[in-house]
């Protein structure tokens, strides 16, 4: 069985592991490009949401490269996510391709665990096991060296270098086998970045909180790689969301991402009484702890059309005002530029540079 | 008092109870005028870019009726169905009040009718309403069955094919709803020749500005239209049997509606209406373009509307797909 997934940051590491032990043969397709996404927005509906072009792309890439599996989760949600493997899947056939769906979430877990039942060797539970067991501890790594390489990189001395580094250690968790070498290629990886040269002293970097539609805020590809370019703008990103997050939020096996999805839920339920089926509730609640907290300046990314994402942004010059925190809504489609960004992210900037002089007289 | 209600969205679903509910309270009902062209524009300029069109509309409806009532009646739908399932409405109707309490200033104070069918049933919905406009209990046992009772009237004329406007005049009498008389006086002496089925959210296909008229236009080119309200619920459930898994109420509508029109055979074309930017719609008509249609079925479009679609756009478009059907149905012969 030759499986692939959609591309979502930096998650083909930790997925690729999962399914690797369970005896699958992966299929990473290359990230994102200009071309895999105009192929997929010419068979993709035409207003659907980038983020289902972006993703039939890959798709269509890892169906070149020989996958004959294709996975997605799926559900019955009011965002429209729930329904991309369903479709994206029926695009596929009508163009050709023969494969095999495996739909996460729409049909129960237990398709999707006996699935893999003649690719395991021996035991079908403990092959589950020991393959959950790889996907967190190299989801943890990744977590931990993308957090570590966030913090340097405004301080790095030579631009790049600490996401140079982040790619090598990334590389090295990524071909890590069992849970010893994943630990050890953690602790070399987080060991490298601390060996970057930095420059300290300076005048206090601004600090800006990265939000809105959690795929414009963690594919790169999608957001023209805003984090890195934030840094070496010599700017502290705070991305609210993280791939982490995101792959244990429904597992529900972490204790301090749900007491945080609760507590986001009620900080936000003022100004969104019901729940939309987004990330609202953390786009609402992370721009006002931004405000709270005394961050410079609020990002906010979701690609053209979003539902929940649109709703937030009628709302957020409200927040804006009340708790007196600027935000530069950012719309992402197949047509965004990578200027275009550089240019408003430049601008931004240069605002709150001029507020915070402001404010200091 | 005076009460709003912008005539968008939810008021092609609920105006009868809503009009009823209102007035039973002793509140005097005001409604936005029809679309039109300034309403509109003052819309769009107050609403997020990307945003469908009846959203827009919406906005523009509400901000007519500032100035002339003393509370606007602004409906949140979340759920609008009791299933096993999870269901919803498209995530801007259940945040339609949050959008509007952020986004318009000058506005004045809401009355938010939740209906919330999964968690609460449509008549507490009806007393919360009542309790929030200062109704006495007495009054509300009396409004509450002959709303209720009203609805269920409005909603077995909308089953006969009667358009929503001439529908609510029906149940609510001549000047129920301040429009115009029934459209459809004029349409009717054009003899017909092809049956044409008009699937989409009423909102689109029934205010006459956004979509030009287009049973009017249907109707003399020698069309009988067919709306989607006219597919019985169970029948719309029976098909939903072959293409399940959907959890938008509204869309399920859609849905089961084309797959019923589409597998008729004295259908001659079903037209699909759908917004700009709507979300839902944007993977219902794929999943209808896809996963519905058989070599049998009868030709399907899309008519995509936005604030910027012309007249003449729309009209090209309807004369080809008649042309087309007209075609197809001499060869037949």
């Amino acid at each position: 069985m030759k499986v692939a997934t959609p591309h979502m940051g930096n998650a083909y590491i930790p997925l690729s592991a999962l399914l690797s032990n369970l005896g699958a043969e992966v299929i990473i397709p290359p990230r994102p490009t200009r071309k895999s996404i105009d192929m997929g927005a010419l068979h993709a509906p035409e207003f659907v949401c980038l983020p289902f072009k972006v993703n039939l792309g890959d798709n269509f890439r890892a169906l070149q490269m020989g996958a004959d599996t294709l996975a997605m989760v799926s559900g019955m949600w009011a965002c429209r996510f729930g329904y991309y493997g369903r479709v994206q899947h029926q695009i596929l056939r009508d163009v050709g391709y023969e494969f095999d769906s495996v739909l996460l979430g729409r049909d129960g877990l237990a398709p999707v665990y006996n699935k893999f039942r003649d690719t395991v060797d021996g035991n079908l539970l403990l092959g589950w096991v020991h393959a959950v067991r790889a996907f967190k501890r190299k989801a943890e790594a990744m977590d931990a060296l993308e957090k570590l390489a966030r913090k340097i990189r405004p301080f790095e001395r030579g631009r790049g270098s600490s996401s140079n580094t982040l790619a090598q250690g990334l590389e090295l968790v990524h071909n890590a086998q069992t849970l010893k070498e994943i630990n050890a290629a953690r602790e070399e990886s987080l060991a490298l970045l601390r060996d970057i040269e930095t420059e300290t002293g300076g005048p206090e970097p601004l600090k800006i909180a990265v939000l809105g539609e959690i795929y414009a805020v963690l594919e790169p590809a999608l957001n023209f790689d805003i984090e890195r370019k934030l840094g070496e703008m010599g700017i502290q990103a705070y991305p609210v969301m993280s791939v982490y997050k995101w792959l244990f939020r429904p597992l529900k096996i972490d204790p301090s991402i749900i007491v945080d999805e609760r507590l986001a839920r009620r900080i936000a339920k003022p100004y969104i009484a019901y729940v939309l089926g987004g990330e609202e509730h953390q786009t609402i609640t992370g721009t006002i702890r931004a405000g709270r907290k005394g961050y410079d300046g609020v990002i906010h990314l979701y690609p053209f059309t979003c539902m929940p994402e649109n709703i937030c942004r009628t709302i957020l010059p409200r927040i804006e005002k009340e708790f007196d925190i600027p935000v530069l809504n950012l719309c992402l489609d197949e047509h965004a530029s990578p200027t275009g960004v550089a240019t408003r992210l430049e601008a931004f900037s240069d605002l709150l540079n001029a507020r915070r002089r402001k404010n200091a007289k | 008092m005076k009460v709003g209600v912008p005539r968008a969205l939810s008021y092609y679903r609920y105006f009868p109870l809503w009009k009823t509910l209102l007035e039973g309270v002793g509140a005097e009902v005001v409604l936005s005028g029809p679309t039109s062209e300034g309403l509109l524009e003052n819309g769009v300029r107050h609403c997020v870019d990307d945003i469908c069109v009846p959203v827009k509309l919406y906005y523009g409806h509400l901000m007519d009726l500032a100035g002339k009532c003393d509370r606007v009646f602004v409906s949140r739908l979340v759920s609008v169905e009791k299933a096993e399932n999870d269901t919803y409405t498209c995530p801007k109707l259940i945040g339609l009040p949050d959008m509007v309490k952020s986004a318009l200033e000058g506005m004045p104070p809401m009355v938010e009718f939740v209906v919330d069918i999964q968690n609460r049933s449509l008549k507490s919905s009806v007393k919360k309403v009542g309790a929030e406009l200062g109704a006495p209990a007495a009054t509300m046992r009396r409004v509450l069955p002959e709303a209720l009772a009203v609805q269920e009237l409005y909603e077995g004329e909308l089953l006969k094919g009667v358009a929503p406007e001439d529908a609510m005049r029906k149940v609510l009498g001549k000047n129920g709803n301040g429009a115009k008389r029934g459209r459809h006086a004029a349409i009717n002496k054009h003899a017909k020749e092809i049956n044409i089925a008009l699937v989409g959210h009423e909102y689109l296909i029934h205010d006459y500005f956004i979509s030009h008229d287009l049973p009017s236009k249907l109707a003399r080119l020698g069309a009988n239209v067919t709306y989607m309200t006219q597919v019985p619920p169970d029948v719309i459930e029976r098909e939903l049997g072959h293409y399940g898994g959907i959890s938008w109420s509204y869309e399920k509508e859609l849905l089961g509606s084309a797959a019923h029109f589409l597998g008729r055979s004295d259908i001659d074309g079903v037209m699909l209406v759908i917004g700009f930017a709507c979300g839902p719609d944007s993977i219902i008509g794929e999943i209808i373009a896809r996963e519905v249609i058989t070599e049998a079925s009868p030709p399907l479009t899309t008519l995509v509307l936005d604030e910027h679609t012309g007249e003449a756009g729309v009209a090209t478009r309807v004369e080809a797909f008649v042309d087309l059907i007209r075609r197809a149905s001499r060869k037949k012969r």
